[in-house]
């Protein structure tokens, strides 16, 4: 029998255009949705139109700060939204609504493409779509992987969040305490002076695949929480104390690398994540998990959560940099998924909001 | 004995061999990290009679085994498997006790990873509030009718949930991993359940009021997730018999639950306000 929400979905084709800005990376994506070709059949696979992305990014040691970043957005998103529309194909006319992200995330960078979104908007007048840029990541996971009702882990610079479907919202099962695991990871690159091309995530991944040595390191589970910052100051001490001319050994007598420590780094951290995962699996009765977000594109912690993942039974869905790292065809994505069944974002209702929690949205496109 | 997450299919870590052969295991449950096996027999205490005679025991046995993950380094693995199963055995004894609800201890081995102790039996608190919520609804539309009926059926169970809790509290115990899946409910006398409460390998010792607040705030959260709609009712109920628990106490119990509480409303706020940058 049909849902309320397959009476809902419009019986044509739909298009979104996406702006995401909320950290250092600027994305612009275009999705066309079909219609189900009857209502008890699924929806058949969105379209991907373009998908493009530019990078703010900032020397070794140097983390990105607001201003700088918004200012970056400013510059390129006008040439980012030329070249999107070029490259999909399509004309102004058959856009349906323009989406963008609403939050959570850094402020000014927000507002800088909120602004570029509401311009093209009225411009062209055509509705605004609000997203929630967690949702956003959810979505284009399961559009991508295929996953039907995973325990999401969520991890990038700015969040660690498990999270499970539950009564037509995502529901928080477990968090991290203090910083994310992005951040951990990118303030010890930092202190270990890496560079930030292409990311610095990427480069401890690099170099942590040369480590050998497993130092010990605080590690912290509270139930479904982590907390990571405790685990940073230790590391960071033991960095200093190495590039500072006093170097350490390990019980058998090898002196620690820096490879040797981003090893451990990722070794600790990650075997938390696969934890507080498992435990959210266990509670909730599911074996399929999906990882989205930036840190989502790290192969270790893929294959660790796929080892996990297979002990019970399951499996594990991730994607790769395209849709893992921020990019605009997941906003455009759970945009369009929000405006076919009636949502819309007045624009005196367009405000960005920094903190915007993934469980205040409403997914009124499910209702399993 | 529990029912959660039953999976035959699952291909299993392998217990040590001695184990499997000697006695007659079954798997009830894959949980958040051990896997937990129910027995008739005693692990070394030879003849069937004497188990089932002596009082307490006739529910049987629960083996809780923490296989080695092979998703993390070894050494790493060792030792969490170890400390994990010391301080859930540590706790177990003292708690028991000191005549707190938690399964008796019978026998461990750190070092592979095994617990025996006594098979508690009767639902987790999560299956058995997803249950009387669906004999609810089904009884009445009537939302106020609902209401009443929670009240009736699930309040009394979730006061002494919030009681049993206070008495770990007290006694300065920690438990680091409250959920409803970690409490389960024992048939006391018609239909009245008592809640034992399971699952120590997080716990530690804390004079803080602060780590019991945050105690609290995770258990909350488990109830805002898996049983998102009457979320609010439920932690209500629970809280209230918690406070009563500590007022048995006397002056003493009353100053710590107070400060506790203060805690509880600091720790909200921060998760509230928790920077989400995208
Ligand atoms: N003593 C016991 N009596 C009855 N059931 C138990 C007992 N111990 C564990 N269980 C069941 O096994 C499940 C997992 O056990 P638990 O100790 O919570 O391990 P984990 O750390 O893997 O969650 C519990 O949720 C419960 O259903
Ligand atoms: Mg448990």
């Amino acid at each position: 029998m049909p849902s309320k929400i397959q009476k809902l979905e419009p019986d044509r084709t739909t298009i979104a255009i996406g702006l995401e800005g909320s950290a250092n990376k600027l994305g612009v994506g275009i999705i066309r949705h079909h219609p189900r070709p009857d209502k008890s059949s699924p929806k058949p696979p969105a379209e991907i139109l373009a998908n493009i992305r530019h990078t703010y990014i900032t020397p070794p040691g140097e983390g990105f700060l607001p201003r700088d970043t918004a200012k970056h957005h400013r510059s390129f998103v006008v040439k980012l939204v030329r070249q999107a529309l070029k490259q999909s194909g399509v004309s102004i006319a058959d856009i349906d609504c323009v989406c963008f992200t609403q939050g959570p995330g850094m402020g000014a960078p927000l507002q800088s493409v909120a602004i570029a979104a509401r311009t093209i908007s009225l411009m062209w007048d055509k509705p605004l779509v609000g997203v929630n840029h967690c949702v956003g990541h959810i979505e284009m996971g399961r559009e991508i992987t295929g996953a039907t009702n995973p325990v999401v882990l969520y991890v990038s610079g700015g969040n660690t969040q498990v999270i499970a479907y539950s009564h037509q919202r995502y529901r928080i099962f477990g968090e991290t305490l203090d910083i994310a695991v992005g951040n951990c990871l990118d303030r010890f690159a930092r202190t270990l002076h890496i560079p930030n091309d292409p990311s610095p995530g990427y480069n401890i991944e690099q170099l942590a695949r040369k480590g050998k040595h497993y130092v010990e390191l605080p590690y912290t589970v509270k139930g479904m929480d982590v907390s990571m910052s405790g685990i940073l100051a230790y590391i960071d001490g033991v960095a200093n104390d190495i590039f500072g001319g006093k170097p350490k050994y390990t019980d058998d007598g090898a002196e620690i690398t820096r490879e040797d420590l981003c090893f451990s780094l990722q070794e600790t951290i990650f075997a938390m994540l696969v934890e507080i995962t498992e435990r959210a699996m266990a509670h909730v009765g599911s074996q399929q998990v999906l990882i989205v977000g930036g840190v989502g594109c790290n192969e270790r912690l893929q294959q660790m959560m796929g080892m996990m993942a297979r002990d019970r039974g399951g499996a594990v869905y991730a994607t790769d940099e395209r849709f893992c790292i921020d990019n605009g065809i997941m906003i455009a994505h759970a945009g369009l998924l929000a405006y076919e069944t009636g949502y819309r974002t007045e624009l005196e209702d367009s405000v960005c909001t920094q903190r915007f929690r993934t469980d205040e949205v409403f997914l009124a496109w499910r209702d399993d | 004995m529990a029912d959660d997450n039953k999976n035959a299919e699952i291909p299993l870590p392998a217990l040590p061999e001695g184990i499997v052969k000697a006695l007659d295991l079954t798997l009830i449950s894959q949980g958040a990290e051990a896997l937990v096996f129910f027995s008739q027999s005693h692990p070394f205490i030879p003849t069937h009679e004497a188990i089932t005679n002596s009082p307490g025991f006739s529910a049987g046995y629960i083996l809780k085994y923490r296989p080695p993950k092979p998703y993390r380094h070894a050494l790493l693995d060792a030792q969490l498997t170890k400390h994990r199963t010391l301080s859930e055995v540590r706790s177990l004894y003292k708690l028991m006790l000191a005549g707190v609800k938690v399964p008796v201890f019978v026998s461990v081995d750190p070092r592979q990873g095994i617990i025996w102790m006594e098979n508690i039996s009767g639902p987790s608190l999560k299956k058995w509030i997803w249950g009387n919520e669906e004999v609810i609804d089904s009884q009445t539309e009537d939302e106020a009718g609902r209401a009443k009926l929670r009240e009736e059926k699930i309040k009394g169970t979730l006061l002494s949930v919030g009681s049993e809790i206070s008495k770990l509290h007290f006694m300065d115990m920690v438990h680091g991993d409250l959920t409803t899946s970690n409490l389960v409910l024992r048939n006391k006398n018609e239909g009245e359940m008592e809640p034992v409460i399971i699952d120590f390998g997080l716990s530690s010792q804390s004079t803080l009021p602060e780590d019991k607040a945050v105690d609290l705030y995770v258990l909350e959260r488990a109830f805002v997730s898996t049983h998102p709609m009457h979320a609010e009712e439920y932690i209500g109920w629970l809280l209230e018999g918690y406070v009563a628990g500590f007022g048995r106490g006397k002056k003493t119990g009353v100053f710590k639950v107070r400060e506790i509480m203060k805690k509880l409303e600091a720790v909200r706020l921060r998760g509230r306000k928790r920077s989400m940058v995208g």
